[in-house]
């Protein structure tokens, strides 16, 4: 049976095709030196040649800043409004079966018995496709959380690279119907895959023993917290790549008459994060804040969502600058 | 689109200077079908705002059983509450919720109930003596014990006076030492010590507690050194908030989001969380 294929060649007619529907196509991209995920017009802003963007996608799903209400003051009252999320048609193209993988958690995180419009109403208007990794590097973990290059969780339309084109399978309704709108593009005949890149899983690592021991409320005030992370500087860049972290603030910005809400994007790694009006602070030290951040991940996710608090992309380990390797703490608690 | 970060707009009725830089706001609701159709729990929270300035935390310091009108109390001491405390009787502001959990009132029937609180930590208590004290024959002996640095940091002083001349509470009041006055008639000491000098009985009785994180604890402690069974003793946890609904990240103690699962716990529950608040 004949594959489904889209040439390489036929991506910029891809992103015609979605761009010429009003739609947003957003694809990694080269910027200051960098592989970030962007909004591009053209294919040849699309890079090709990468492991994974520094970014995650989840930039236009949960913007770093969004209005959530506008108002205007008066001397004798306030006018206030909400504003219509901004939702437009979106294709993620380029990104790796781990970062795909973080939806299920985001999507029940935000659907937790209050429904965030500004975040659903985005995800179901975007189509994720994810090509497959060919290469990758140290800090490349996914099959030790159960993933791999292979998995098409959180997937729309996944594609396995070969020479000149890409092989094409449609995941889900979503994607089969963006593979039918977008009919010109693709077309049928077949193509070698290239290998997969496949992580080696860390030895030393039981995923369900970290979480089993995190659940053993005896670790809390343990000094492996403070042995571990004391060098975390809290300066949050962890969180902000992390295609799963979504703590936010939400603040007023304006002069003394008019004015806008925003839902800004914050880390559980700043020290004023949960400070008291009164001083009192639950996470006073640093190895506390961090500790946060590992049990979000390995804990709170699979407990309270079923799903994962972390996809294994090592972004934060590429990112840290005082290369603090979350697989480290991983390791310890598998013991 | 619904929006679960939009407040609904409250003017402010009356104001209550209740302390150095400590107020209440008795606040309605400016379109009239909320404000006959809103209902709320004793022990649930809301999210206040200062337009310009962004959002705050309290929880909702009047009792349901006091229709048409919703209080809160305050200190002054950031960008929003410094905001709010600008602002006169007339004003307009924001308010969202009610949101968590409320302290199940109706279980206690027929129960003693014992109020511990200090400081500013009175203000949810509050809630809960007035829905308590609005149907006083449910419930049998209500004993208050409540204290604060000083004289001067006591809030509602009035109710504090009402309380103390209506014959069916006992009231205790304590300030911290050397924060009494020449002509202070109450205690001296701190909250947990002034609770084991009037060891209420904890037979039948159930007991509410909330003030700073560290007065928490060891009222726990005492209170379960009095014989009080840890399901009988309630308190609420009041965590730093930003959205309220279990999204933004900052309430949770361990694994338990205050927002959502909270804010009022039973010592049982307490214990079963980490120690973390």
């Amino acid at each position: 049976m004949a594959d489904k294929i889209l040439k390489k060649a036929g991506l910029g007619a891809l992103i015609e095709s979605v761009t010429g529907k009003g739609g947003r196509f957003v694809a990694p991209t080269t910027d200051s030196r960098q592989v970030v995920f962007k909004k591009v017009k053209s294919a040849e802003e699309v890079a090709t040649d990468y492991i994974l963007a520094r970014n995650s996608f989840k930039e236009f799903l949960f913007p770093q800043t969004e209005v959530v209400a506008e108002f205007t003051m008066s001397k004798d009252s306030v006018d206030m409004k909400g504003v219509e999320v901004y939702a437009p048609q979106t294709v993620v193209f380029g990104a790796r079966p781990c970062e795909a993988a973080s939806l299920a958690g985001m999507r029940a995180l935000f659907t937790w018995d209050f429904i965030d419009e500004f975040y659903t109403k985005r995800e179901e208007n975007t189509v994720v496709v994810t090509v497959a990794c060919t290469k990758g590097d140290d800090a490349c973990f996914c099959t030790t959380v159960n993933l791999s290059p292979e998995s098409t969780e959180g997937t729309d339309v996944y594609l396995r690279e070969a020479a000149d084109s890409y092989i094409v399978q449609a995941v889900t309704e979503k994607g089969k119907k963006f593979v039918e709108t977008h009919a010109a593009v693709f077309s049928e005949g077949n193509a070698k895959a290239e290998p997969l890149f496949m992580p080696e899983k860390i030895a030393n690592i039981d995923i369900a023993k970290v979480s089993a021991r995190l659940k053993d409320k005896t670790h809390y005030d343990d000094k492996v917290w403070a042995r571990l992370t004391s060098k975390c500087i809290g300066c949050g860049a962890c969180t902000f790549v992390c295609p799963t972290c979504r703590c936010f603030d939400i603040v007023d910005e304006g002069t003394a008459f008019e004015g806008e809400r925003r839902k800004n994007w914050d880390s559980c790694q700043y020290d004023t994060f949960t400070l008291h009006a009164s001083g009192h602070n639950p996470r006073e030290h640093q190895h506390q804040r961090w500790r946060n951040r590992f049990m979000c991940k390995f804990h709170f996710y699979p407990e309270k969502f079923s799903s994962k608090g972390c996809v294994g992309c090592g972004r934060c380990i590429r990112v840290c600058p005082v290369r603090l390797d979350i697989t480290e703490v991983m390791e310890e608690f598998s013991k | 689109m619904n929006n679960i970060y939009l407040p609904n707009l409250v003017t402010i009725e009356d104001i209550y200077e209740e302390a150095p830089d400590v107020r209440s706001f008795r606040l309605v609701f400016k379109d009239p079908k909320l404000r006959d159709t809103f209902e709320f729990k004793t022990g649930q929270f809301g999210l206040y705002s200062a337009f310009g300035l962004g959002e705050s935390t309290f929880c909702i310091a009047s009792s349901p059983t006091r229709k048409g009108y919703i209080q809160c109390t305050f200190r002054k001491s950031g960008r929003v509450t410094g905001g709010l405390a600008q602002l006169s009787i007339g004003d307009t502001m924001g308010f969202r919720g009610p949101y968590g959990n409320h302290f199940p009132v109706d279980e206690w029937k027929g129960k003693n109930i014992v109020f511990i609180a200090g400081g500013i930590g009175l203000p949810p208590v509050r809630s809960v003596i007035w829905n308590v004290l609005d149907r006083r024959e449910d419930f049998g002996n209500i004993t208050i014990v409540y204290g604060a640095k000083t004289v001067a940091d006591l809030v509602y002083k009035e109710e504090l006076k009402h309380w103390e001349e209506r014959g069916d509470v006992n009231l205790v009041q304590a300030v911290d030492p050397g924060g009494q006055t020449p002509d202070w008639k109450g205690s001296v000491g701190f909250v947990p010590t002034v609770l084991k000098e009037a060891a209420p009985k904890a037979e039948n009785s159930v007991a509410v507690t909330c003030g700073p994180p560290i007065m928490i604890k060891f009222v726990l402690n005492t209170l379960l050194e009095l014989g009080f069974e840890e399901g009988s003793v309630y308190t609420t946890l009041e965590n730093r908030m930003k959205c309220g609904v279990g999204k933004c990240g900052r309430c949770n103690v361990g694994d338990v989001y205050v927002c959502k699962e909270g804010p009022v716990y039973t010592a049982a529950e307490i214990k079963r969380m980490y120690n973390d608040f």
